[in-house]
């Protein structure tokens, strides 16, 4: 395929971000529900859970959190997807200078905006779920670890998108796709509840050192400054390998 | 006025049922991932609380067959709002009425698959009895006529598909895990436990719990769950048939 050549008027850098975020706002601002149905879902998860596990509620929470940040997405398949299929967008993002990365990224700051009220709240239960004073760097480490996943998780879902040929397809092939890589990994419960097989299978997700990783920061899991030091490279290693093979999977022309 | 439960109301029905059985069908992944939600929680209470699997089990089904209005809900919607052929459809000899117990009965066909492979994986772990066997037919039909009855009506108030998956999401959600479906009654408050029992899931999966292990429930707490669960199950479908004729006669 021919190169596209622009003029030099054509602006290269533009505000991208602001854009999508605007789009994330607008779909919230207009449908409200959309803003509940994330938060209250996990909300619904963590009654459940607290009635028949109290003892781990705030390892719940930030399970919570985690699997919010990776739901993120789904919903990136969705957006992508649709603008693709039915309102036949990405003809006109694949035109303009706007390359794969930056358009990734636009749509993961826009679905971002309508998770980040449930994270919000999930943030101050779980302040108060800990019961104990917790240090700035172990919010910086929790922090560190939903950015990580968020990337790695709206590459896949964009990724994943670009594959669909049908609408109906969309809920189906995201629901299946992240509740399962969600429960693969023990991000509601300890590692070690997990039959010694699931244990060593969960050790190949990326979530999985994620979770140890925040567990082990907010003191809810044994963990040394060595051992949190392995989980942070694992898990950066294992989400660099998956976005890259996420976006070289990504069909951006022609899909 | 013709009465909503005449026979020649249903006109077309069995036919317009395996129509939509098998365009159900077609859509494999989804009827797979009907069981999602279902086998996380399993997987949950497996691996936190496998004390109470027995009861989660039979709340699984009875979730099943509630969420199978979830699907009529986007069904019939989707017929309707992105496709129109509710026009085509309802311009045959095809009667309102038809209409919407064919899409019920034909997401209940399409769906009894992963809904009997949760049945097996209840009879290896729950200790049967006649008793509870019966009540599980039972409550999962009046559940199902419930909620695919609810989920019809609902359909027929929205107009963009967009919107359907967070409001479907939510109501579904809110009565089939918040209350004591998945996990025993008696976690439950107490003093809230006559509203969870006058809720359709959570009044089958109370009955279906006292049947596992009698006394769980009170008798008035029984009786209680039982006549709210017919007479809204009765209820909703009468209002679903009524309301297929009227959003019908209003195009």
């Amino acid at each position: 395929m021919a190169t596209v050549s622009y003029p030099a008027s054509v602006p290269r850098e533009g505000h991208v971000f602001p854009a999508f975020a605007l789009i994330g706002w607008r779909w919230i601002s207009r449908n409200p529900a959309s803003t509940v149905a994330p938060i209250l879902l996990p909300f619904i998860f963590l009654y459940f859970l607290f009635l028949i596990s109290p003892g781990l509620f705030p390892l719940e929470v930030i399970g919570a959190m985690l699997f919010t940040t990776q739901n993120i997405g789904s919903w990136v398949l969705g957006d992508s997807a649709t603008w693709r299929i039915e309102c036949a967008l990405q003809d006109l993002f694949v035109a303009s200078p706007m390359g794969k990365v930056r358009y990734l990224f636009g749509i993961a700051v826009s679905n971002l905006i309508a998770a980040a009220p449930a994270l919000v709240v999930l943030a101050v239960v779980l302040s108060f779920a800990v019961g104990h004073p917790v240090p700035w760097t172990s919010w910086a480490i929790l922090f560190g670890a939903l950015v990580v996943v968020w990337v790695l998780f709206s590459a896949i879902g964009v990724a994943m998108s670009s594959r669909l040929t049908s609408q109906r397809e969309i809920w189906p092939v995201g629901n299946l796709t992240f509740t399962v890589l969600g429960m693969l990994s023990p991000l509601y419960y300890p590692l070690s509840y997990l039959p010694p097989l699931w244990q060593q299978a969960a050790l190949f997700f990326p979530t999985t050192y994620a979770a140890i990783l925040a567990q082990g920061a907010f003191g809810l899991a044994p963990a040394s400054t060595g051992s949190m030091t392995i989980d942070a490279v694992l898990l950066l290693v294992l989400a660099v390998l998956g976005t890259a093979v996420a976006l070289s999977l990504y069909r951006w022309r022609g899909a | 006025m013709a009465l909503p439960f005449a026979l020649p109301n249903f006109r077309g029905a069995a036919s317009f049922s395996a129509t939509e059985a098998r365009v159900q069908l077609h859509e494999g992944i989804a009827v797979f991932t009907s069981m999602i939600t279902q086998f996380v929680v399993l997987i949950f209470v497996w691996v936190l609380a496998r004390s109470i699997l027995p009861v989660a089990i039979l709340g699984a089904i009875i979730f099943s067959m509630f969420t199978l209005g979830q699907r009529v809900l986007n069904e019939a919607a989707y017929v309707r709002v992105d496709h129109k052929l509710n026009e085509l459809y309802l311009a045959s000899p095809l009667t309102p009425e038809s209409y919407f117990l064919g899409i019920a009965v034909g997401v209940l066909l399409a769906y009894l698959g992963p809904i009997l492979i949760l049945v097996a994986i209840a009879v290896l772990w729950v200790a049967f009895t006649p008793l509870l066997a019966v009540e599980l037919v039972a409550t999962s039909l009046a559940v199902w006529l419930f909620s695919s009855s609810m989920g019809y009506v609902l359909s027929t108030l929205f107009r963009d598909m967009r919107a359907i998956w967070s409001y479907a999401s939510i109501l579904y959600n809110l009565f089939g895990v918040l209350p004591p479906v998945f996990y025993p009654v008696g976690l439950f408050p107490t003093a809230l436990r006559p509203i969870a029992l006058v809720m359709p899931p959570s009044a089958a999966a109370g009955l279906l719990q006292d049947a596992l292990r009698p006394g769980v429930l009170s008798s008035s707490d029984v009786v209680l769950a039982a006549v709210a669960l017919a007479v809204e199950s009765l209820v909703m479908f009468g209002v679903a048939l009524l309301w297929a004729r009227r959003t019908a006669q209003e195009r």
